[in-house]
Order: structure tokens, then sequence, then C-alpha cells
């Protein structure tokens, strides 16, 4: 009888606590968006903020300027071209501006990529707004096509204002391409 | 700790000659040690299989002490060559067996030697009777834990002969970075490898849920757990940081399975991954994983010092809680690991500050187990030499550590050879010492039989001078500059590398005293009485024969308070 | 390097082989052909140049590194000497703060240990004390860790604070790029031109007075003395971009751009080598920075292809088919749809 009792007892632990381990799995899984979410609230590793243009909008124009370096890669082994059209751009603190990349299948098939963006110093992240961008989507090019890609953005003037950003003199926005494997 | 259970209630104080008691029967061989559902038997396969793992870890080292025992590659071709049967190997197959080397040694190490020595076979043999307790609260669950553990190391071993990118085996570090592990590592090899690290992570975890149940469950009346003794209250936090940690892991290495095999990109960033994130949950596992690996470890030592001093541990409950704080700590602090990854100065200054502060309930054990001898009548027993080490062993690998925690230091060091000091002297010289206390300490109650307590302070003397030999000069590499994972070198490292070598050997004889000491015991062993250390040694084990019967506690012992003084 | 020359084994097969099947790298096409410019240079690069008039274009010749100085030394027990002042730094929060204190810690464990052996060993005390509590010596052994962790503290954050400060502006800037198994330096203001960096070859190493298994073929050459961002990324796996002898680690991830300041104060040779396990050669990808005076590094520049002393190449040729984002036109089936013109003109930042 008693140890009948300690049994259910025993049971009852047993499977909270493996209540718990499988909340830890799941745990380890939201991870995956939580920490995207994460990074894209915080700007945490150079991520970047998204804003529409009606957010733009509202932003005044600093007196300072920024300068800005791109910068672009493809994965190993893509036969893409890419590199942006200026290396380095000074733009008005909080003034929208537009930087080109120049894109080039230089393989004869077509061949869809995905970009992936962080900018440079990390801490500038939350301050580096884009509002179109297509690193946003995927991007097909034909068998030799050339494109030109553009990205439209701005500098928060809040990074005047942070004691960690206000002696940032350049931020890099660097971008990688890669392929989508079942192309 | 101070509690004593009525001897007159008990089966076990029969003379240890009455085999025939009820309590001491036996099912068949096959039966016993297959299906065993004893936890002393369980304990048992599971020293035994941890001694067999450390043989192969053990062996992959030194065939990497003998590789960088001078600049150069030596002896990896052979070993390429042998290990793939005979074929004819170019040089990046040969490189590439260095990085199994690494990462198979790493592995076992954690998975298949510590973690099973300490929670799978101290810690299953004593929890139970130390808390007085008949047995586990799930028997068979614990059956099974070891069953998983075994078969991932099949499958690890498996891996081994796997093709694995550039060569044969997993090559990817014991810690798994995307995106060497997914897009850089083709071939079965990393998956097996992955799965081994599920297999025992499985087990793990259904042990950490017994060793909770248990724990909470099936304490003996007046066992509060305010009068548990030290090693299960190591075992507590252990098991909780165990339930907590591991299953991030078994996600993190799922997501690395399923983006290498079914086109997931959790990892990659073709699909929005970044490989950054695998780092942040391998190490939420894997900073925890290091205090799974010592915490039982200063369980052991604070028993052992209790007994040798005749004085019950100092500050018993600033030591229980001291190891639920670096539990607690120990799961905000991971970025440790990564802080050349970019990331921001500010997460640097954090995790500099919360990582240093692991150092205070740390200081606060140290100086509580001097505090213990402190006005003790102290013997000096075998158990108590390693005890000794082990103090002092960890105090050094414990300040290297207060340096890498430095986010500006560690600039230079990470990934050095001060981290590989480091991390040896808190591990093989910390853990594996603390493993020896308690192998010396409990052998004869487990086996029944004395060790050589000559033997035993032999060894400690030669592992002692070996192991130093092996890991100090490592300071000085890593800060010169040497990398980790390195198969070879320039030259301008090779004395303090070949130094190392020559250290390795000597610990390597020191392994040969250990073995020779369970022959002597298999040989002319005499049978221990069931208190063989005398009045120090104060709880449960202590009340039984040596070795224990079959089932203990059929009549649960009652703890009463009158030895608890103040 | 005392017994460098005689325990060289003949590991080089292999190293030779790695150099002579290297991919020539796809961004090499990038790098618009930029040979004539550097009359009109100079507005961009502000250092004055005086031996850049003097000198023909193109004259290089790679320094001779100084024995012992940016590469260990054999049988060393501390830190390789420091060439930035970062590394100056560093060096002093580990020599004068961390040593000491670990030092004093583990002898004061040591002590304690050694006197409780001896003065309560069972001869000398068989009776022992039953003393199992003591609340003052428990909160001064909690204290005091904390007072000392809190003097280590301060001085390693502002180590760290350190790291906040950013290469100005017009900082020479260099794109480390990690490969499976060498380095790419680019340098996106001098002409985009990459450098491929390879080990050297065991025995030409030796020849060339160079510590073998850290000299490379061609070294990351820096000016001296001025601000340099160094970014790193990662083209395969995970790389890291290591000069011991700098003070200067910083991963290159793949897919994500790492940077951070570097400052050399002396004209040398300093050795790393990468610290993130990459594969089978991991142990085989060093690397070697020479720092320059600014006019020897702009002569060293012009002898690269395609390196010039102007920040930007001359206008873009125009490319069709300006794709706008698919964020911008909903509904859009992407990037194969052209834009209509006048597209990009409506988006261009007007405010």
């Amino acid at each position: 009888m008693s140890a009948r009792l300690i049994d259910n007892r025993n049971r009852r632990v047993g499977l909270i606590f493996l209540g718990v381990a499988v909340l830890m799995v799941g745990l380890g899984y939201a991870a995956v968006p939580l920490y995207r979410m994460f990074c894209q609230v915080t700007g945490l590793d150079g991520t970047t903020q998204r804003v529409t243009e009606a957010e733009a909008a509202k932003v005044f124009v600093a007196e300072d300027t920024m300068s800005i370096r791109f910068d672009a890669n493809v994965e190993r082994g893509m036969p893409w071209n890419f590199r942006p059209e200026h290396t380095t751009d000074t733009v008005s603190i909080g003034a929208r501006d537009m930087a080109i990349f120049l894109a080039k299948n230089e393989s004869d098939h077509p061949i869809t990529g995905t970009a992936s963006f962080n900018v440079s110093p990390v801490q500038a992240g939350k301050y580096f707004n884009k509002i179109q961008c297509f690193c946003f989507t995927d991007q097909t090019l034909q068998a030799g096509q050339e494109m030109r890609m553009p990205v439209l953005y701005y500098v928060d003037p809040a990074i005047l204002d942070d004691p960690d950003t206000r002696d940032l003199r350049q931020i890099t926005l660097s971008y990688t391409f890669y392929a989508h494997e079942d192309e | 700790m101070a509690t004593t259970a009525h001897p007159d209630h008990h089966p076990a104080h029969d003379d240890a000659h009455d085999l025939h008691s009820h309590a001491d029967h036996k099912p068949s061989f096959f039966a016993r040690w297959f299906m065993s559902t004893n936890h002393k038997d369980i304990g048992t396969l599971y020293l035994i299989f941890s001694i067999f793992a450390a043989i192969i870890g053990g062996g992959i080292s030194g065939i990497m002490r003998a590789e960088l025992a001078e600049p150069g590659i030596q002896v990896l071709g052979w070993w390429a060559q042998f290990l793939g049967g005979g074929e004819a190997v170019d040089f990046d197959q040969t490189l590439h067996l260095w990085n199994v080397l690494i990462s198979a040694h790493g592995l076992i190490m954690v998975f298949f030697v510590v973690m099973p020595a300490m929670i799978g076979g101290f810690a299953n043999w004593f929890v139970p009777i130390m808390i007085g307790a008949p047995d586990m609260a799930f028997p068979r669950m614990n059956n099974i834990s070891f069953w998983l553990t075994f078969m991932g190391f099949c499958s690890l071993m498996i891996s081994a002969f796997m093709p694995g990118g550039t060569g044969t085996g997993a090559g990817t570090g014991w810690t798994v970075y995307a995106p060497l592990s997914t897009t850089g590592s083709p071939g079965p090899a990393v998956d097996f490898a992955i799965f081994a690290l599920h297999l025992a992570g499985a087990g793990s975890i259904m042990g950490a849920i017994n060793f909770i149940t248990t724990i909470f469950n099936m304490r003996a009346p007046g066992m509060t757990l305010h009068k548990m003794p030290l090693f299960v209250w190591s075992v507590l936090v252990t098991a909780f940081l165990l339930l907590l940690a591991l299953p991030v892991l078994a996600a993190a290495i799922t997501m690395l399975l399923t983006d290498r095999n079914f086109g997931t990109t959790f990892f990659d960033p073709v699909g929005g991954g970044d490989p950054v994130l695998y780092q942040h949950l391998f190490w939420f596992f894997g900073h925890p994983e290091v205090y799974i690996m010592i915490l039982p470890g200063f369980g052991i030592i604070s028993q052992i010092v209790s007994t040798f001093s005749r004085k019950p541990v100092f500050g018993y409950l600033g030591m229980a809680y001291a190891m639920v704080a670096i539990g607690v700590v120990g799961f905000v602090v991971w970025a440790h690991h990564m802080y050349t990854v970019g990331l921001s100065v500010n997460e640097k200054m954090y995790f500099t500050a919360a990582t240093m502060i692991i150092a205070v309930p740390t200081g606060i054990k140290i100086f509580s187990w001097i505090a213990t001898m402190w006005g003790g009548s102290l013997e000096f027993k075998s158990p108590m030499w390693w005890a000794l080490g082990f103090i002092f062993l960890f105090t050094v690998g414990g300040v290297t550590g207060v340096v890498l925690a430095n986010g500006g230091v560690d600039d230079n060091l990470h990934d050095s050879y001060y981290v590989v000091a480091h991390f040896h002297y808190v591990l093989s010289l910390g853990a594996v010492t603390a493993m020896f206390a308690g192998w010396y300490y409990w052998f004869p109650k487990m086996f029944g039989r004395w060790h050589s307590e000559l033997l035993s302070k032999i060894q400690f003397v030669i592992f002692f001078i070996g192991v130093n030999l092996v890991f100090f000069p490592m300071h000085f590499l890593g800060m010169q500059g040497m990398a980790r994972r390195y198969p070879d070198y320039t030259p301008a490292f090779s004395y303090w590398n070949h130094l190392s070598s020559v250290g390795y050997v000597i610990m390597a004889i020191s392994v040969g005293v250990f073995f020779l000491n369970i022959i002597y015991a298999i040989v002319a062993g005499k049978k221990p009485a069931p208190n063989y250390w005398g009045e120090g040694a104060t709880t449960l084990e202590w009340t039984l024969s040596s070795p224990p019967p079959f089932h203990q506690f059929e009549t649960l012992p009652e703890i009463d308070d009158h030895a608890h003084a103040h | 390097m005392r017994r460098a020359a005689d325990k060289i084994k003949t590991a080089g097969f292999g190293l030779a082989m790695g150099v002579a099947f290297l991919p020539q790298t796809v961004l090499a096409a990038i790098a618009p052909a930029q040979p004539d410019v550097i009359e009109n240079a100079p507005a961009a690069v502000p250092a004055a140049a005086p031996i850049a008039e003097a000198a023909p274009a193109g004259s290089y010749t790679p320094m001779a590194p100084t024995p012992g100085k940016g590469m260990p030394i054999d049988g060393a027990i501390g830190f390789q000497d420091q060439y930035s002042p970062i590394g100056e730094y560093g060096l002093w929060m580990h020599n004068a703060i961390l040593m000491p204190v670990i030092v004093i810690v583990s002898l004061i464990v040591l002590f304690l240990m050694l006197w409780v052996m001896v003065k309560y060993r069972r001869a000398a005390n068989p009776t022992p004390s039953k003393t199992a509590h003591n609340t003052v010596v428990e909160v001064i052994w909690t204290l005091l860790p904390v007072l000392i962790l809190l003097g280590i503290a301060v001085p390693s954050i502002d180590l760290l604070a350190k790291q906040y400060e950013t290469a100005p502006e017009d900082a020479l800037t260099v794109k480390v790029t990690g490969y499976q198994w060498y380095w790419g330096y680019t340098y996106p203001d001098y002409g985009d031109f990459e450098v491929i960096s390879n080990m050297m070859d065991e025995d030409e190493a030796i020849a060339n007075g160079e510590p073998p298994q850290l000299a490379v073929d061609n070294r990351l050459v820096v000016p001296v003395g001025e601000p340099i961002r160094i970014q790193t990324i990662g083209a395969d796996v995970i790389h890291s971009f290591a000069v011991p002898s700098l003070w200067f680690k910083l991963d290159a991830v793949p897919g994500r751009l790492n940077e951070k300041m570097l400052i050399v104060e002396e004209p040398g040779v300093y050795y790393g080598q990468c610290m993130e396990l990459c594969g089978a050669r991991h142990g085989y990808m060093p690397i070697a920075v020479e720092a320059l005076p600014r006019a020897q590094f702009e002569q060293w520049v012009l002898t690269q292809p395609g390196g010039t002393l102007g920040d930007e190449p001359s206008d873009v040729t125009e490319i069709p088919g300006i794709q706008q984002p698919e964020s911008a036109i909903p509904g859009a089936a992407g990037a194969r749809n052209p834009a209509p013109e006048g597209a990009a003109a409506t988006a261009a930042p007007t405010v």
C-alpha cells in the first residue's frame, strides 16, 4: 500500500520534471524566433531595423553627416558578380538615401539568391533603418543577367545621443548572397 | 552530514558474511548485469563503462601528445593509414584525423567518462544510500539511462569510421559549430556523432529526472533537505542543471541534423539563419555542462574532507547554497565562450561581470573546505591526499578562469592553449582528481575488498606530477599565442610542448598504478569493515556492510538529530 | 627558434600541395583595373607621401622579420611583446592586475592548506573541534572576493570600453576574408584588389629567415601608426583572424561582417594564425601583418594588380534593368520584374 503510494508520488514528480525537460526542448526551438526578434528589436549583433515609409517620413534630418561603406559578398562558389556601385557614401543623418548594388549572374543558368546582411560596428545596428531592400526577398538572375539592386535607408538621428555610438564616423552595410540549393 | 541510523533497524548490520539473508538474493548473471534495476549494480556498470571509455579517450590524448611532442607531422599519418584499414591517405585526410581525435577526445571525456563516473557511477551508488532509500525512484528508467549512454558511445565509435568530409570521422570539435558541422562536413560521420549526443543526452535527462524524484520523494523519515549530505546536494543541483541544459543541446543538435539532412536553415544564412545562434544555444548548454562535471566532485570532496578531519563540514548551508548559486549563475554567463565572435561591447561587459561573480561562491567552497580542516584531527588516508590535491589544483584552474573571464584579456587568449590549460585544470585535474578521490574513498565499500593505500598514494604522487607537467606549460604556450586544435606548430612552441608530452608519459604511468591497484584488490584485497574510515565517516553508507547488501533499507532507517552538533 | 632547423620534419610536401591548387576567387574579377590614377588620387589620401613621388610605382620588398618580435619565442613564459595600444593596455591588465591577484590567491590557499595539514594532523591534534559555523569568517570570505573582483572589474570594463573606439572615416579599411584554408585581404578604397595569402613552404620560410608555419607568401600590408578598420568575414565556415602581438582576434563568420580597429605602433612583421577550427588545414593558414610607413605602404599598393591610390573606381557602366525591391511593389513576382521607368526616382531620397 505504502509502496504504491510512493510509486504514485514518484510518477507524479517524475512526470512534472519530464514536462520541464520537454519545455526546455521547446525553449531551445523557441530561441530561434526569439533570437531573431530580439536582434531585430535591439539591433543586437548589427541587425538592421526595418521601417515603413510613413515612419521614415517622420524622422528629422540632423546637421551631422555619416559615412556609409558598402560591402558585398557572395557565398563561396556562387557564380555571381556582386558589388556596390560606390564603396562609400556620405549622408546626412536622418535623411533617406539610396544605395545601389550591382549583381550579375555569370553562369549559364538562372540562379535565385537570398542576401544576409548586417552592419558594423555592431552597436550601429539599432540606428540603421532600411525602408526598402533587395535583401527582404529572394532575387533571381537569369543566365548572364545584370541587375541594379537598390536599398533605401536612413541613419536614425538618435545615434548622436547614444554614448556608445556618438563618436562613430562610418557604418558599413554588408551583404552576402547565398544561392538556393535547389536551383 | 552528521546523521546516523538506528543500527538495530537494519538487516545489513548482520555480520557481512551472512550472504544468505533475503536482502542478498541476487538474480542470474545476465538478468543482473544486462537488465539490472539495482542502483548499485547500475552504478558499477557505469563505473566500468567510464573506465573503459577513459582508456579510449586517454589513449587518444596519448596520440595527440605524441604528435605534439615535436613540430611537424609525426605519428598522424601512420594512424590515419591504420584506422583507414591500411589504405594510403593524403595529407588532408591525415589532418582530418587530427580533428577527429580532438573531437572524440572532448566528447568521450565529457559525455562518456566524467558524467557517467560522477553521476551514473558514484551518484547512482550513494545517493539512495545516503538518503536512506532502498533504490532509485525509477529503477527501470535507471537501466535505460545506462544503455542509452552505452549506445551513444557506440554511435560515436561508429562515426569515427564513416566518411566525414575531408576524411573519415567527425572533425568538428566537440562544440560541433555550424557551418563547419553542416555544409562544411558532408558524409554521415557528423550525423552519427550528433546522434551519439542525442542518446547520451536522453540518458542523462532520464537520470536527472530519476535523481530529482529520488531526492525529493524517497528520503528516509527525518532526512530533511537541510540534513542531506553535501554529496546529495551536489547531485541534486547537478540534476537540475542537466534537466535545464541538456534539452537545449538536444534542440540545438536536432536543428543541426535537420539543417544537414532536411533542408532547414536554422543556422544557415540562406534561409535567414545565423551560425552564431548555434553558438549561443550550444554554450547555454555548454557552460552549465562544466558545472555538471565538477559539482559532484565538490560533493565528494566535502564528504572526504569532513571524514578525515573528523569534523562536520564547515558552513554546511553556505556550502549547499554556494552550489545552488553556482548552478543559477552558470546559466547566465554562456557568452564568455564567444567573446571574439563579434558580440557588442555592452554584451562583453555584461558577460565579463557576470562570469566573475561565479568566483564568489567558488571561493566560499574552497575556504569552507579549509575551515573544515581547521581545528580538525586530520588523518592522511589516500582519499584525503586526492582531496587535498583537488583543492589546490581546482584553485589554480579557478584563478585562470578569472583571467579568462575578462573579455578584454580573452581577446588575446581565446581559443589558445591558455584556455586548454584552464579547462584541463578544472576538469582533468579537478574533476578527475575528485573521481579518484571518490574511487578510493568508496572502493572498499562498493566492492568489498581493500585497495592498497600505498599504491593509491603512489598513484597520486605520480599523477600529480604528471598532469601538472602536461598542463602547466600550456599556459605559457597560450600566452605566446599557440592556437588550440593544431596538429603542428612553429618550432618556437617546441620547448613547452615537448615537456608537456613528457608529462603525459608520467601521467600514463600513474594510470598503470591505478590498474595495478585494482588487480591488487582482486588478488589480495582484505575484507573491509562496515565503517572502515572510522569515527569521521557519518553518512548512511557507513552503517551498511561492505559491500552493502543487494537490497538495503527494506526497513527505512530513521534519522535523528543528536549528532548534528553545533 | 633555437632548435628550429633540425627539428622540422617534412610536413611541407602537403603544404606545397595546398598552395598549388588554390582556387582563384570569383572576387578577383570584380576589381576594375586602374593603372593610371597616381596623379589624381592623393586628394582622397590625406597622409603626406614624400617617397611616393620619388620612387617608381611598384617597388616593394617584403620586410625581413626581427627575430623575437611579433612571433612566439621558444621557452617564453609570458605574452608576446605588444605593438598596439590596446595590446599594451591588455598586457598591463594581465601583468599588473590579474597575475598578482591570481598568484597571491593561489599562494594563500596553498599556505592555508599546508598550515592545517601540519597544525591539525592527527598526531598534533587528536581531538577535533566541533566548530562548524563562524558567521564573521563566512561574511569576510564572501565580501573579500567581491571587493577583489570589483578591483579587477574596473580596469577590465575600461579595457573593453576601449573597443568602442572606432576607426575614423578616412581610415584604411581592409576586409579580411577567411577561406578554407587561406586568407584574402581586400582593400576596397585602393582599387578593391584582393591579396590572397597562403602559408609559405617551410624550406622557403627558413631560407628567408622567417618562422616556418607562420610565414606566408603574401602579407597583409598596412600603414604603421594610424587607425585601421579591419573587417572580417568568412567565405565558407567560421575562421578567426588572430595576431597575438597586436592583441587582435576577431572571428570571420560567414554572412556577417565583423569590425574592429587596429593600430600598429611600430613597423615590423607580426605573425598570427587562424584560431577557430575550420576543417582539415586549420593549422596551416597563418597570418603575417607587415606594418610599413605610409609612403612605403602606398608603394606596395601600386605593386598590386588593380591597386590604386584613388578611392573610387571610375563611373560604373550603366546596367540595364533596375530592380525594385519586391517589398515596394506589393504582389510583384519578384526579382525578374523590371521596375517601371522612374520607380527608382520615386523611391529615391528627397526628404
